[in-house]
């Protein structure tokens, strides 16, 4: 065996979750060369939903109906928030950029505001978010008026019962009906998965079995809910076909992860750096990652193919995510950065991590750590000084951020990608780099 | 040696040649590999072979043959682009017996009639027959250790027609150095000469000539007083160029033989008394007509057979041109003749993508050139005599396990369509009720099994369950992050394309991960899920703990090939 295949390029991208695919598709579009390493399966826990900020105080739970209000209020409280350092200009752009590729890539959204949507759940209750999928707007707008409304669920799909969510919203939506449908083609199936239905339903042939079952339920109903089953890589044209069968509008709502439309986001955010040429490498995994000192390269060795791969970037992207993306592992003492080893902003000791009360509403210690940055997004070290030029990390290995219970993952992930992506060009262009 | 014996023993051999190379031939007629291949006649194959030919001739599909001839059988192209060093010792080969063949051992016919004044034992003959010789030798000593890395890592296949042909081959070429070796050292034909070509046996007149061949022409006259006196060497010169020279170089440009004329020159003496080259002449020619009875029987039946092969190649597969479809009848003497056209050079094993699924199953079964011996006792009836059922299935498992991937087709120096040759001989097997591995593993239930298994837990060996061979199902670390999402399950084309209860598949991917983690593997290996997996690879790509889920599919069938093997009934599963 030969020694490593090696590559060079201006930016590699670690991570293929939301910030590692925001990274590259920025970086991308700024004409950078990049390479991202990482499995993007992480993003089938996504729910097509894309949140900017939802809650702040976190300990209040206070909803916000503009999110750049919302950020006003962060900047406020929590300057050191990472979300809180990019500016709203920056927040804007970053979204309508990254919207507008999912559309070139065939997912559809529907126009950015500067407020926030409220969406129904799988089991019947109100999610406030920012970015809303084509294919589920009318639902948004449905929970607001409240017309007459059919939903349709199908027998064997476990995770979704339109029934519940009739039983959890019916006394506040007397025209909400619930019908279950035996799904075409999988009569005989005692357990359906919504991908299967989704990729069914893209042939002509189920769909229009579909709607000859569903529209003699119709009735009165001035629009009708599925779960988010309506198609996968041409889900435009599937939801299309239901509205134009119907003539009235057609939403579906988001189910369980792993769900139908987090495999939508995936491909498309596959399709989308793929179409602007950057290098994946979606099976294989950093072993190690090196400086040479005073900027020149980085030189990261990967593990996919036999003999390895060599990648030199002149600067490096951590999209690594936090304990479920691997970002950052814990053992029973201390949180540690996987590939580094970079300082980790935590708690001092295993019994700050959690509050005593685990339904606390200012959540725990424990979720707001992750790595310290300076104002170029760059991870600092344990003398308090970036560890290397040209390493920035962005998403949600950041620290001082519970994105879960502040609805705003998305937000994190596109709004530091956007800025860091931001510092990388300028660190390129300045060593005389186009 | 009587010219009646030589030449009643050379028509002799030269008929039974002619016999054999019939009967052989015959074969491509006869033997039927395929089942599409058992309804065609000797006489469609017939009809077909002079279609085929006659079409060849008369169309521009000539050149293609022609030029085939050239390159593929005369340049070995297709063993060049495979390996340098074996194309090498084969042209080696193949240019110095062909040479021997004609300036040595047809000289009367040949090198007599081209070339003025051509005498044996004149420079440069004497130094070329040597040359091509050694040639010979070193290509087949170099063919030898060619093959040593396919013996040494695929238990590969030894021809027993080659060993015999080598073995001859190398008799003959032995024997005619020893022979000449034996001719430059003897006084005895020393003095047969002189008293022949100048008349006289006076030792007074010789001696001047015998210490000049004793000094330089290598005889070993066991009288000779030592040190020669070099004016006596002189005058010998002059008798030399006088009565000798004119057909008679000196012998030491034959680097081979006159070094082993002064190896036994000790005891010419003894071979001369033993009438030494005269046996050693009867035994060279003989094994030289043995060679040429046995042609068609031994590894040499390849001359005839590979580049048949490679031309009916060069008519059917050349892109460029409009190639002739080809008739059953005609694939069914193909096929035939392609077991003549092997040579076991082990090329296909070596590149066979399922060699290391041979290794890990222990099953050399597999290999290309294995299946290609299978193929030909099968179609000989011999796979399926009584007593040889274990190396029947073993056949069937290795036919059924290839994955068609077609390489052993592109790189076989012959030109042999072994992709067919697999196609059909998985017809026959099939028809013989010899079942795939899918077929007879999924014979009895997943759940039934694992039953088995765990109730004959001394039927099975180590090496079933050897941890080295099922590296990812065995390592608790594979799935231990497994945290049971159904993304693998959600993006399966298999699980969405099973819509029927009774003949769906059993467990969905994520279940079969559920049950590895369990510790409970056995109950997984006759799963359908793990037999119907397509190997598209998304459950792998997209899980997102990075779980290798299709990687753990193809192990698990290996692994059930290997365990549940050693414990199944073969004729019917109870």
């Amino acid at each position: 065996m030969t020694g490593a295949r090696q590559v060079s390029c201006d930016l590699a991208v670690i991570g293929a979750g939301m910030a590692g695919m925001a990274a590259a598709l920025f970086a991308a579009e700024r004409g950078l060369s990049c390479i991202q390493i990482g499995n993007s399966g992480g993003l089938l826990f996504a729910s097509g939903l894309l949140d900017l900020l939802g809650v702040h105080p976190v300990a209040e739970g206070r909803l916000w109906q503009s999110p750049y209000e919302g950020l006003a209020a962060l900047v406020r409280d929590q300057p050191d928030h990472p979300l809180a350092r990019v500016d709203a200009a920056s927040i804007r752009n970053a979204f309508e950029t990254f919207v507008a590729a999912l559309g070139n890539a065939g997912l559809a959204y529907a126009p950015l505001t500067d407020w926030n949507r409220k969406v129904l759940t799988s089991i019947g209750t109100v999610k406030t978010t920012f970015g809303v999928p084509r294919s589920m707007v009318a639902g948004s707008y449905a929970l607001e008026a409240r017309p007459p409304c059919l939903l349709v669920d199908f027998r064997g799909l476990r995770e979704f019962s339109a029934a519940q969510i009739a039983a959890t919203l019916g006394d506040r939506w007397p025209g909400l009906r619930h019908q279950q449908v035996a799904f075409p083609g999988y009569e005989a199936v005692p357990e359906l998965y919504a991908a299967h239905l989704a990729r069914a339903l893209e042939s002509g042939e189920t769909r229009g079995r579909t709607i000859a079952l569903v529209k003699p339920l119709l009735g009165d109903a001035r629009v009708v809910g599925f779960p988010a089953v309506l198609g996968l890589a041409r889900a435009g044209a599937v939801h299309a076909a239901f509205e134009a069968a119907f003539r009235i509008p057609v939403f579906e709502i988001p189910t369980m992860p792993t769900s139908v439309p987090g495999l939508r986001l995936q491909g498309a955010l596959e399709a989308a750096v793929s179409a602007r040429g950057v290098h994946r490498r979606q099976q294989a995994r950093v072993r190690a990652l090196s400086f040479e000192a005073d900027g020149g390269t980085a030189t990261l060795e990967l593990d996919a193919i036999p003999g390895g791969e060599r990648v030199l970037a002149r600067a490096v992207v951590l999209a690594t995510g936090r304990f479920s993306g691997r970002g950052l592992t814990a053992d029973r003492g201390r949180v540690r950065e996987s590939i580094l080893g970079l300082p980790v902003a935590q708690p001092n000791s295993r019994e700050a991590w959690h509050q005593r009360d685990f339904l606390d509403p200012g959540g725990h210690a424990i979720n707001r750590a992750g790595l310290s940055v300076d104002a170029a997004w760059r991870p600092l070290g344990v003398d308090g000084k970036p560890v290397w030029p040209g390493l920035y990390a962005v998403g949600s290995i950041l620290a001082h951020q519970d994105w879960m219970r502040a609805k705003c993952g998305s937000g994190l992930s596109i709004a530091t990608a956007w800025a860091a992506v931001d510092q990388v060009t300028r660190q390129l262009r300045g060593n005389g780099a186009g | 040696m009587s010219p009646g014996l030589f030449q009643t023993a050379l028509y002799a051999s030269l008929a039974l040649c002619g016999l054999g190379l019939i009967w052989r031939a015959s074969a491509w007629f006869r033997v039927r590999i395929g089942t599409d291949a058992r309804a065609v006649t000797w006489s469609g194959r017939m009809a077909a072979v002079f279609r085929g030919t006659t079409w060849v001739l008369f169309s521009r599909r000539l050149f293609a043959v022609l030029g085939a001839l050239f390159l593929d059988v005369l340049l070995l192209r297709r063993l060049y682009t495979n390996e340098k060093l074996r194309w090498f010792a084969h042209l080696l080969i193949v240019v110095g017996f062909t040479l021997l063949l004609l300036v040595h051992a047809l000289a009367p016919i040949v090198s007599a009639k081209l070339f003025q004044g051509y005498q044996p034992t004149l420079d440069p003959y004497l130094f070329l027959r040597d040359l091509f010789g050694v040639m010979v030798l070193a290509g087949a000593a170099l063919l030898l250790l060619g093959r040593r890395p396919a013996r040494r890592e695929l238990a590969q296949t030894r021809g027993r027609r080659n060993t015999v042909f080598m073995a001859l081959l190398a008799f003959v070429l032995v024997s005619g150095f020893l022979l000449e070796a034996s001719k430059i050292a003897s006084p005895r034909a020393f003095y047969r000469m002189t008293d022949q070509f100048m008349g006289t046996t006076d030792p007074q007149t010789l001696a001047p000539l015998r210490a000049l061949w004793a000094s330089e022409f290598g005889v070993a006259f066991a009288d000779m007083k030592q040190p020669i006196d070099p004016s006596l060497v002189e005058q010998g010169r002059k008798l030399n160029s006088e009565s000798c020279a004119a057909c008679h170089a000196k012998p030491a440009s034959a680097f081979v033989s006159y070094q082993l004329a002064r190896m036994v020159a000790s005891v010419t003496s003894l071979l001369d008394e033993g009438h030494a080259d005269v046996w050693l002449l009867y035994l060279h020619v003989f094994a030289c007509f043995l060679g040429l009875a046995s042609l068609p029987f031994t590894g040499l039946f390849h001359v005839v057979a590979a580049p048949l092969s490679l031309l009916i190649n060069a008519a059917t597969q050349d892109r460029a041109l409009p190639a002739q479809r080809f008739s059953t009848a005609g694939r069914a003497a193909r096929r035939a003749l392609a077991l003549d056209a092997c040579v076991r050079c082990g090329i296909c094993d070596l590149r066979c993508s399922v060699a290391p699924l041979a290794r890990y199953l222990g099953n050399a079964g597999l290999l290309p050139s294995h299946k290609l011996l299978a193929i030909g006792a099968l179609a000989g009836g011999r796979l399926l005599r009584a007593g040889h059922e274990g190396e029947a299935l073993r056949a069937a498992d290795g036919a059924f396990l290839c994955t068609d991937c077609g390489r052993c087709t592109s790189r076989c120096p012959v030109g042999i369509d072994l992709a067919d040759l697999w196609e059909a001989g998985r017809s026959d097997l099939a028809a013989a009720g010899l079942p795939t591995p899918a077929q007879w593993v999924q014979a009895r239930p997943a759940l039934e099994w694992g039953e088995f298994l765990q109730a004959h837990p001394g039927l099975h060996t180590l090496r079933d369950t050897d941890a080295s061979r099922a590296p990812l199902s065995a390592d608790r670390s594979t799935f231990s992050r497994c945290v049971q999402c159904q993304t693998c399950t959600n993006v399966c084309p298999v699980v969405a394309h099973s819509i029927d209860a009774e003949h769906g598949i059993d467990l969905t991917p994520q279940k079969v991960m559920n049950l590895l983690r369990l510790g409970l593997r056995d109950l997984t290996l006759g799963s359908r899920m793990v037999w119907d997996c397509a190997s598209c690879y998304q459950c792998q790509e997209s899980c997102p703990e990075g779980i290798r889920v299709a990687d753990i599919m193809c192990e698990l069938r290996g692994l059930a090939v290997r365990r549940l093997g050693s414990v199944r009934d073969w004729k019917e599963p109870s």
